[in-house]
């Protein structure tokens, strides 16, 4: 693992921009970093929709929301100092996309896991994620990733970034 | 011309007074114009609508009217058949609100994924003649696990050292029942006290309703496991033991200490989760599986795999199973 191979998880939330802006500033400094923005996409449930054409129109409403705010945050680290160089982004599509057939892909049920998977596979030795507050019913059934990957996490290092930090 | 209902009627039901014989219906999309008489052509079977069904909340009956109680005229079989209908409204947990959905194609989906296992509703699906989703439900024969309970006639304690280890019992293999579920990607999503039924005769405790789902993309299984969480509560405490109730000073005077907002249960502030304090007989690996429910709790089951472990852990070593736990021997 290469501690200067940092993995951004980013899901377009304010918390995670945060992380993003954080990281810069503190990556800035450092010759040779890699940065490496990490997006897994999460699209609705098909029974959420009346109709396939609903479902379809709100994924693909929803997957270039998610890629333009994954150049936002690009852009992030830009403007706050690390080269163009420097960042990676690597976008995981939805198993249930309707428009991509790829051979890597999330279900959207075990994120944390995914993340993990990644930053193994990446050799990525610093590993960011935003933290949002929330309250313990949120957190029961929205779940919390930055929770999940804590209690995973097992190499390197984890930076979890309150949104006040 | 076509074949009248009372046609039908009078090849298979010849008894049925001809002024009752209303439409043949093959388009199910007017659901609210079907009614008592008509008789539903679907994929070539013939159902014949008996009633409208009603759902007891809170002591009101809440017609609903996609769901007809029918006749399957070719078998005599009763039915309960559910029509296409889409809905969507919010729910409030504690300070959260979020949006369920009621989807035809889900409920479809899981009766297939279920076919034959007795744990769950049993039922098909058959389209109309415009592509409606369609099901045709097995009747299951039998009592809310709720209105079950609440027919007990006893303290909890006696309760507690009777009914409730095989009740505990039965409750595992409902879990397992929506662990099954979650494995293969699929949510209850209405899990409640009243969508469990007991059957008469066998005994068998059975799953029904699928049709709700929840949106939450962050823990899709997380409100099936709230719902359990809730039914183990009713379970252990013999019904929900509320603040209320323990406020009276004769009850206050019998709790084990002082009740904090702690041992209240999550996103359900006047429920007692910590139901030791209630009753001091309930062993502690038991009562703090309903702490894990509890507001104080800090760490959470993620999946019903989780829960199930500890349900069984404590179903195993309990000296209050020992002699449920030779019947039970798959657990």
């Amino acid at each position: 693992m290469n501690i200067y191979n940092f993995l951004v998880a980013f899901d377009s939330a304010q918390p995670s921009f945060d992380a993003v802006k954080y990281t810069a500033s503190i990556v800035r400094s450092i010759p040779d970093a890699l940065i490496t923005l990490l997006f897994i996409e999460r699209l609705p449930d098909k029974d959420l929709f009346e109709t396939e054409k609903e479902w379809r129109a709100k994924c693909s409403e929803l997957s270039s929301e998610y890629k333009t705010t994954l150049y936002k945050a690009k852009t992030l680290l830009l403007r706050n100092g690390i080269a163009e160089n420097a960042i990676e982004e690597e976008y995981i599509v939805s198993c249930s996309s309707p428009f991509e057939d790829v051979k890597v892909c999330s279900t959207g049920q075990l994120v944390a896991s995914d993340i993990l998977r990644i930053q193994k596979e990446g050799h990525h030795g610093t590993v960011i994620i935003g933290r949002q507050e929330r309250t313990k019913e949120e957190e029961f059934l929205f779940g919390s990733i930055s929770s999940d990957i804590l209690h995973q996490f097992e190499e390197c290092a984890l930076w979890i970034v309150r949104s006040e930090c | 011309m076509g074949k009248t209902a009372y046609d039908v009627l009078q090849h298979y039901l010849p008894a049925f007074p001809r002024k009752h014989a209303g439409r043949i219906i093959t388009d199910t999309t007017e659901f609210m114009n079907i009614d008592y008489g008509d008789v539903m052509l679907l994929e070539g079977r013939h159902y014949l609508v008996t009633k409208n069904l009603s759902e007891r909340r809170f002591g009101l009956e809440d017609p609903k009217y996609w769901v007809k109680r029918c006749r399957a005229l070719e078998t005599g079989e009763p039915k309960i058949i559910k029509l296409e209908f889409y809905e969507k409204f919010d729910v409030t947990l504690g300070s959260i609100q979020s949006t369920c959905y009621r989807s035809p194609h889900k409920e479809s989906r899981i009766l297939r994924l279920v076919k034959n296992d007795m744990r769950y509703m049993q039922g098909e699906t058959l389209n109309d003649s415009i592509g409606n989703c369609v099901r045709i439900l097995d009747i299951i024969y039998g009592t809310e696990l709720d209105i079950a309970i609440d027919r007990l006639d006893m303290t909890h304690e006696e309760y507690f050292h009777t009914a409730f280890p095989e009740f505990f019992a039965k409750y595992i293999e409902a879990v397992q029942a929506i662990g099954s579920l979650h494995s293969h990607g699929e949510q209850h999503g209405d899990i409640r006290r009243d969508h469990l039924l007991i059957e008469s005769g066998t005994g068998l405790w059975r799953w029904i309703d699928f049709d709700y789902v929840f949106g939450l993309r962050g823990n899709p299984f997380a409100l099936d496991l709230f719902g359990l969480g809730s039914i183990l509560l009713l379970l252990v405490g013999m019904r929900e033991v509320t603040a209320r109730q323990l406020a009276h000073p004769d009850m206050a005077a019998q709790l084990k200490s002082p009740l904090t907002a702690d041992d209240m249960a999550l996103a359900m502030p006047y429920r007692l989760a910590n139901l030791q304090k209630r009753y001091s007989y309930i062993p502690d690996r038991l009562n703090n599986i309903c702490l894990h429910f509890s507001a104080g709790n800090k760490v959470f089951y993620s999946t019903v795999e989780e829960f199930v472990s500890s349900l069984l852990t404590c179903f195993h070593d309990l000296p209050l199973f020992n002699t449920i736990r030779t019947r039970y021997t798959t657990l």
